[in-house]
């Protein structure tokens, strides 16, 4: 039975306790035991994603390669896998993103130790036919083609390969198509990406449900316990500082008009300010509960939403805001309300009853959206992905209750700046044509 | 003393009971931090009135993205932000949802919000004119920009459902969003949004006393006036008749495919077909015949799969969600999309003289293999492996309280109980036999609707090609085509030729969906 009464340190955001065992090859296992009777969630977070893609050529291939850990082994060849992945009757699956890849698997606890067996397996013993690695790559580029229709997705790749000129983030997870085209060709270079990154320190075990410490331990050492370390790092080249506004622009007719601000922000940290400082920024100034959400979309009705958010990565990203427009002509007003808002929490302080509401509003979503094994799983993935720490997931909510109006002022300046712009637009013109 | 108080709290829980019509399905779990509440209004897009098509969505936005008598919008937005509280309106074919959820130690700041939204909406009109726009966005221009796939799908329900109350998208078409008023609106909601058709679901750490006071205050609603309609069944099509909308700047072919089959999960047989449907296509899982043939085995696309009902946002949900219960059901085969033409020959010196892409070859191949499982039946490893998959995935269908309110909600408009413990049992029961027989008595390969998205440049061959049953060779690159094993090109050959039943192909321009 999972231990209903063991409970977490009073001050940590996750009200159960994280246990955590280090194998002697480095790879992290962690456990938290959560009332779901008979079922659990098994995740296997490695750090690496498109930002390890460093060589040219080269990019999605952090993506491609988690389709190919479907492929099989010498004991569980792509057919057996199949087979015996689902008489487990579990929901797996696995997504890459821009630092990391997830495999996950949710589904009955009892057969956690056939979990364990057929993923160390892949993990440790990966072998696929060079046949097999070029059929694979037809679905890359499937999943490329399905994802073009979007404006989001097409808008997206254009404002990171405008922001970024030497940072991998400069490509999105999905790579550049002619790069996806040319799959096929790069077998020997996907055994070198296997033993690169498939190994123990780059990675961590995360098992919540209907489970106990000492079994999971037991299994992790079992199946994982010899899985050699390995030695590579990539050497990702650092973002020189952007010295003026940038501009990337879609014509297309069809498409919702849309402007984007997108300035280079602060890295994920659980112990420096500014990320937590900007994260709030974002809620303050673009949630639905913002003035300026009721001014644009709810009062004049220019802007059909809202939005503005900083994502959490390990190097520095982008904090982003827009909107969709109801009228084309109306983007320059859209943004420069944006800019006046921005200005506004630059030159004062923000109010601390709404800065406390804000700091509400991010526990309280946070409290009930965990209200099952794969969500728990999954919020702990993000923080372990980030730090390679899944306590981090406390340290960064306390952290957050921290912040005061002059760290938010204080970050602001130092990120909303002209020099750190990309600004984004899609509209029926040839010319996106906003300052 | 403590036993007064106890008969008391009976006697009050009992009395709303035998006063309201209104169903319960209680889900109490003392040791959540939350509250979830569902309310479901058996009304739906079926209720809309021709020329007012998406009335029923805009009026359910309306409700839930509006003020109250007390509060505006933002007054609200401004109440529950501390709160983290969220809900809003989903609405389908024959159903309306409203979920809310908020922290339990909110319950009495929260709950005056939800009662003044569905028992005293504002119908604001600075607030219709905004869902009103935003709707119409979505029909005009979202829908044929977001997602080639659920454009498709889309217009396969418009295509399969022709002429009857199924047929117009849950948001509506442009002429009739655009003729909604807001008086229609609140006409809809004194019409539909009634205490005689509404479930009520709750689950969560709520008291007694709150249930009570929620289950008094519904029973306020006002009561139903008109019937609601039952939903028209999709007539089988004559035939293969395809729709082939072409869309400039479209990728690849976004393929949807269906026709009308008379089960839904009130008959016990539902669990045989789940057992085949699964073998041909569970949902974004690799082990379906479809998926490992079109992409495993041929590299031809992202994923390929089978349905035998709706599944609301295929291309963002791994598992199938509730609130989507419907009568007039259909089996539906998704191919995502495959290359074009010229897309293929831009990618590939060797295939600058083809004249058509992968689509054509894919509907043959998806053909091919639903026709083997009709005529050969599933064998008996393939049936016992996909049965224990079904027992334990089901189960995960319900891992949250909201979840698992929501399917018990459901169970009740198919006149079930606990659909997903009672499906368990039937899926135990369920032979080899019950399965070959439910597919030769509900799947068939002659008759089906399909619509296609693709590349203005494709459109016209492909269509050439489906109306004239041409071969359709497939076209490998070369890098792809070196490791083959001879037995899929064997196969090829077989496809190729595959005879469809095609009857009509119809080019239908973009700007002339939905209408």
């Amino acid at each position: 039975m999972p231990r209903e009464s063991e409970q977490a340190a009073a001050d940590s955001i996750l009200p159960y306790t994280i246990h955590q065992k280090k194998l002697a090859n480095e790879l992290n296992v962690v456990t938290v035991p959560y009332p779901s009777p008979g079922l659990a969630a098994f995740y296997i977070v490695v750090r690496v994603g498109s930002r390890e893609e460093v060589e040219p050529g080269k990019t999605g291939f952090a993506h491609f390669f988690e389709h190919m850990m479907f492929r099989g082994t010498d004991k569980y060849p792509k057919d057996k896998y199949s087979e015996v992945l689902k008489a487990t009757g579990a929901a797996a699956n696995a997504n890459t993103w821009l630092d990391r890849t997830v495999y996950h698997m949710t589904g009955n606890a009892t057969m956690l130790d056939k979990m364990f067996e057929i993923e160390a397996d892949r993990f440790m013993n990966l072998n696929y036919s060079e046949a097999g690695f070029k059929v694979e790559a037809g679905a890359v580029k499937g999943e490329y083609t399905k994802n073009f229709a979007s404006q989001f997705t097409q808008i997206n790749e254009a404002i990171v390969k405008t922001a970024f000129d030497k940072h991998t983030y400069k490509h999105t997870t999905m790579g550049f198509f002619e790069d996806i085209v040319d799959m096929p060709n790069q077998f020997d270079y996907s055994l070198e990406f296997y033993k690169r990154f498939y190994r123990p320190e780059y990675s961590t075990i995360i098992v919540v449900g209907d489970v106990e410490p000492e079994t999971v331990n037991q299994l992790a050492e079992k199946y994982f316990g010899h899985w050699e370390r390995g030695q590579y790092q990539a050497q990702i080249e650092g973002e020189p500082e952007q010295q003026e506004t940038r501009y990337t622009h879609i014509k297309n007719e069809g498409f919702i008009p849309l402007i984007s601000l997108n300035y280079k922000g602060p890295a994920f940290s659980d112990s420096d300010k500014d990320f937590a400082a900007m994260d709030l920024v974002a809620s303050i100034l673009f949630s639905e509960r913002s003035d300026l959400y009721k001014k644009l979309v709810v009062d004049e009705q220019k802007a059909l939403n809202l939005y503005g958010a900083i994502l959490g990565t390990r190097d520095p990203y982008l904090f982003s805001a827009g909107v969709l427009a109801k009228d084309e002509n109306d983007l320059q007003y859209l943004k420069d309300e944006i800019n006046a808002a921005l200005e506004q929490i630059k030159s004062e302080p923000v109010d601390s009853l709404l800065l406390a509401d804000t700091k509400s509003n991010q526990k309280y979503s946070f409290a009930m959206h965990i209200d099952n094994p794969e969500a728990i799983a999954e919020s702990i993935s993000f923080f372990t992905w980030l730090t390679g720490d899944p306590e981090s997931i406390n340290r960064y909510y306390r952290l957050l209750d921290q912040v005061t109006p002059a760290d938010i002022q204080q970050a602001a300046n130092k990120y909303l700046k002209d020099t750190g712009l990309t600004l984004a637009t899609i509209s029926s013109k040839e010319e996106g044509g906003i300052q | 003393m403590r036993l007064l108080k106890h008969h008391l709290l009976t006697l009050a829980l009992l009395l709303p009971l035998g006063l309201v019509a209104q169903e319960y399905i209680e889900l109490n779990l003392p040791k959540s931090n939350k509250v979830v509440i569902r309310v479901m209004f058996k009304n739906g897009s079926i209720c809309d009135p021709a020329g007012k098509e998406g009335l029923t969505a805009l009026t359910a936005d309306l409700i839930s993205d509006g003020g109250t008598g007390e509060w505006s919008k933002s007054d609200i937005d401004n109440m529950i932000f501390p709160m983290a509280a969220y809900y809003g309106a989903s609405v389908d074919k024959q159903v309306s949802v409203f979920t809310f959820e908020f922290p339990a130690v909110f319950t009495d700041d929260f709950y005056p919000i939800l009662k003044g939204l569905l028992l005293n909406p504002s119908f604001d009109e600075n607030d219709f004119n905004r869902i009103k726009s935003s709707q119409l966005n979505y029909v005009t221009r979202s829908i044929r920009n977001s997602s080639d796939e659920t454009y498709s799908k889309l217009a396969l329900e418009d295509f399969l459902f022709r002429g009857g109350n199924y047929q117009h998208m849950v948001s509506g078409t442009e002429a009739g969003v655009n003729a909604i008023t807001l008086d229609d609106a609140k006409q809809q909601y004194k019409k539909y949004f009634t205490k005689d058709n509404v479930w009520i679901g709750i689950a969560g750490n709520y008291s007694p006393e709150f249930l009570q006071q929620l289950k008094a205050d519904i029973a306020t609603l006002p009561a139903l006036e008109v019937e609601v309609p039952d939903a028209d069944q999709a007539k089988m099509p004559d035939g293969i008749e395809v729709e082939i909308i072409s869309k400039p700047g479209a990728f690849g072919s976004a393929i949807y495919g269906g026709f009308p089959i008379d089960i839904t999960r009130s008959k016990d047989e539902f669990a045989a077909l789940m057992i085949a449907n699964s073998y041909m296509g569970e949902h974004r899982k690799s082990y379906g015949r479809l998926y490992q043939e079109i992409r495993e085995y041929r590299s031809m696309n992202y994923g390929d799969y089978t349905y035998i009902e709706w599944y609301p946002s295929g291309s963002s949900n791994m598992l199938p969600v509730s609130g989507y219960p419907r009568q007039a059901n259909y089996f539906s085969l998704w191919i995502r999309p495959v290359q074009t033409g010229s897309g293929l020959k831009q990618q590939y010196d060797e295939l600058k003289d083809i004249t058509l892409g992968h689509a054509h070859f894919a509907i043959r191949l998806a053909f091919l293999e639903l026709d083997k499982l009709i005529k050969e039946g599933m064998s008996q490893e393939d049936f016992e492996l996909t049965k224990t998959f079904l027992r334990s995935y089901i189960k995960l269908y319900i891992k949250s309280p909201g979840e698992q309110l929501g399917y018990l909600m459901d169970s009740r408009f198919y006149g079930r109980k606990d659909f997903i413990s009672e499906v368990d049992q039937l899926l135990a029961k369920t032979t080899l036999e019950d399965v070959n027989n439910a597919v030769r008595k509900y799947l068939q390969i002659e008759n089906m609707r399909i619509t296609i998205i693709t590349s203005p440049d494709e459109a016209e061959p492909l269509a050439e090609s489906l109306r004239k049953n041409l071969k359709s060779p497939m076209s490998y690159s070369n890098v792809v085509k070196e490791g083959l094993e001879e037995e899929i090109f064997e196969k090829d050959r077989m496809v190729e030729v595959f005879p469809l039943n095609v009857k009509e192909v119809k080019i239908i321009d973009t700007q002339d969906t939905f209408k």
